[in-house]
C-alpha cells in the first residue's frame, strides 16, 4: 500500500507502513507528549541514544522493540479522548504485524541478538520498570518519534 | 513588614521556529506589558536532567533566542523554557513542547537552474544545506539529513499552458520532445516520505527553447 517501506535488517526484510505510522503519531504527538512530565529521562534513548546500537544489532533491538510496544506500551495508552485512542489503536495495528514479520525473522535465524542488543534492551526495560506502568507507557508511546527516526 | 510579592505574567506562545534547521526559540511577551521587560532562557536536551542557561540570551529584550547550535544534534530532542523579568517582578518558567529538529523543522524549496536546447530543457535541483554554525564549517546539505528525499518538480508550457509534474529522486531532469521557440517555465519542491516533510514550490525559472536546428 503506498507510503509501505521495505526495511532491510541483513536477510531480513520488513515492509512497514511506516508513512501511515508517521502520520498517526504526528497528529497525536504534542496530546500524548504533554501528558508526560519527566524531562530528565528518556525510555529509549537513556543513557545511550539508539543510534549508538552497532547495525549487526539491528534486527534483534527493532524485534525486541515492536514486541516491547505491542505487549507493554499500547495497551496501557487509554486516554479519555477517543481520537487520540483511535490513532494509538490504528499504530497498535501496524506494530502488531511488523512484530509477527520480524518473528518470522527470528525464527529463521535472521534476526540473532548479539551482547549489545540484549544490554540495550535490558537498559529499555529498566527505564520502563522505574515508572508506574502508565507513566512508564506514555512516556513510551511519545518517544515513538525516535524509534522512527532511529529505524529509518 | 511583609514583603509584597507580585508575579509577572508568564510569556505567551513559547515555540521553536525551524527552517533547515536553524532552530529559534520565539516567544510573545506576557499580555499587557509594553517596553521594558526582560527575558532569560534554557534548554535541556530531552531524557538528560540538566536544564542550561544560555548566557546570550540572558536579560535581553527581544522576543527569540537562536539556539541552533544547542539543537544541532538531529539525534536528540529538546525543550527550552522563558522566565520574564519587569521592575522586580518576574514570571514562571514557560516550556515549549517538546522538540525534534528531524520531524519539526521546515524546509527550504530547491534553487533551480534550467537550459535549454530546440526540443528540451533540463534542470538541476539542489536541497537546501543545512543550517551551519559558520561559513567556514563544513556544509552539510539535507539530502544527507533524509536520505528519502524527493523532488517533485512541475513544468508549464506558457503558450497552452499545459502542465507536467514529475517526481525524481535524481536531482536532475530532462525534458524531453519539447516545442521549439517556446517558453516553458519550471517550479519545484522537495517531498520527503518519513518523516512527513514538503517544502513548498520554488519560484518560477522560465526559459524559451531555441529554433528548430532541423529547419537550417
Amino acid at each position: 500500500t503506498a507510503g509501505n517501506k521495505i526495511l532491510h535488517f541483513g536477510a531480513c526484510r520488513v515492509s512497514m507502513s511506516m508513512t501511515e505510522i508517521r502520520a498517526g503519531f504526528t497528529a497525536i504527538k504534542a496530546n500524548i507528549q504533554a501528558r508526560d512530565p519527566i524531562r530528565t529521562l528518556s525510555i529509549l534513548s537513556y543513557p545511550h541514544s539508539l543510534h549508538k546500537v552497532n547495525s549487526s544489532d539491528r534486527c534483534c533491538i527493532t524485534h525486541h522493540l515492536f514486541n516491547f510496544y505491542v505487549d507493554k506500551v499500547f495497551k496501557h495508552c487509554k486516554t479519555e479522548d477517543s481520537y487520540v485512542n483511535r490513532k494509538i489503536s490504528s499504530i497498535a495495528n501496524s506494530f502488531l504485524s511488523i512484530k509477527r514479520k520480524l518473528g518470522q525473522c527470528h525464527e529463521k535465524n535472521q534476526c540473532m541478538c548479539g551482547q549489545e542488543s540484549t544490554e540495550k534492551f535490558k537498559q529499555i526495560l529498566a527505564n520502563y520498570e522505574g515508572l508506574n506502568v502508565t507513566s512508564a507507557a506514555m512516556k513510551s508511546l511519545g518517544e515513538l518519534d525516535i524509534l522512527l527516526d532511529w529505524m529509518e | 513588614s511583609g514583603e509584597l510579592y507580585c508575579s509577572l505574567l508568564n510569556p505567551r506562545n513559547v515555540r521553536f521556529e525551524s527552517i533547515n534547521m536553524k532552530n529559534v526559540l520565539h516567544w510573545s511577551a506576557p499580555e499587557g506589558t509594553g517596553n521594558g521587560v526582560l527575558y532569560r532562557v534554557k534548554y535541556s536536551v530531552y531524557g538528560v536532567g540538566k536544564w542550561i542557561r544560555k548566557p546570550e540570551c540572558r536579560n535581553i529584550n527581544r522576543t527569540w533566542c537562536d539556539l541552533s547550535s544547542e539543537t544541532s544534534d538531529y539525534e536528540e530532542q529538546y525543550y527550552a523554557s522563558v522566565k520574564a523579568f519587569l521592575n522586580g517582578m518576574f514570571s514562571d518558567w514557560v516550556e515549549t513542547t517538546r522538540f525534534n529538529p528531524l520531524t519539526d523543522t521546515k524546509i527550504d524549496p530547491p534553487m533551480v537552474s534550467v537550459s535549454s536546447t530546440d526540443k528540451s530543457i533540463s534542470i538541476i535541483l539542489t536541497a537546501p544545506e543545512k543550517w551551519k554554525r559558520s561559513p567556514e564549517e563544513e556544509s552539510k546539505s539535507l539530502l544527507q539529513v533524509y536520505p528519502g528525499l524527493q523532488y517533485n518538480v512541475s513544468v508549464l508550457n506558457k503558450k497552452t499552458k499545459k502542465r507536467w509534474f514529475f517526481s525524481i529522486s535524481n536531482h536532475t531532469l530532462v525534458v524531453p520532445w519539447l516545442e521549439p521557440e517556446t517558453a516553458y517555465c519550471v517550479s519545484a519542491q522537495i517531498h520527503i516520505t518519513t518523516p512527513i516533510l514538503d517544502s513548498g514550490f520554488s519560484k518560477e525559472y522560465c526559459i524559451a527553447t531555441s529554433k528548430d536546428k532541423t529547419e537550417a
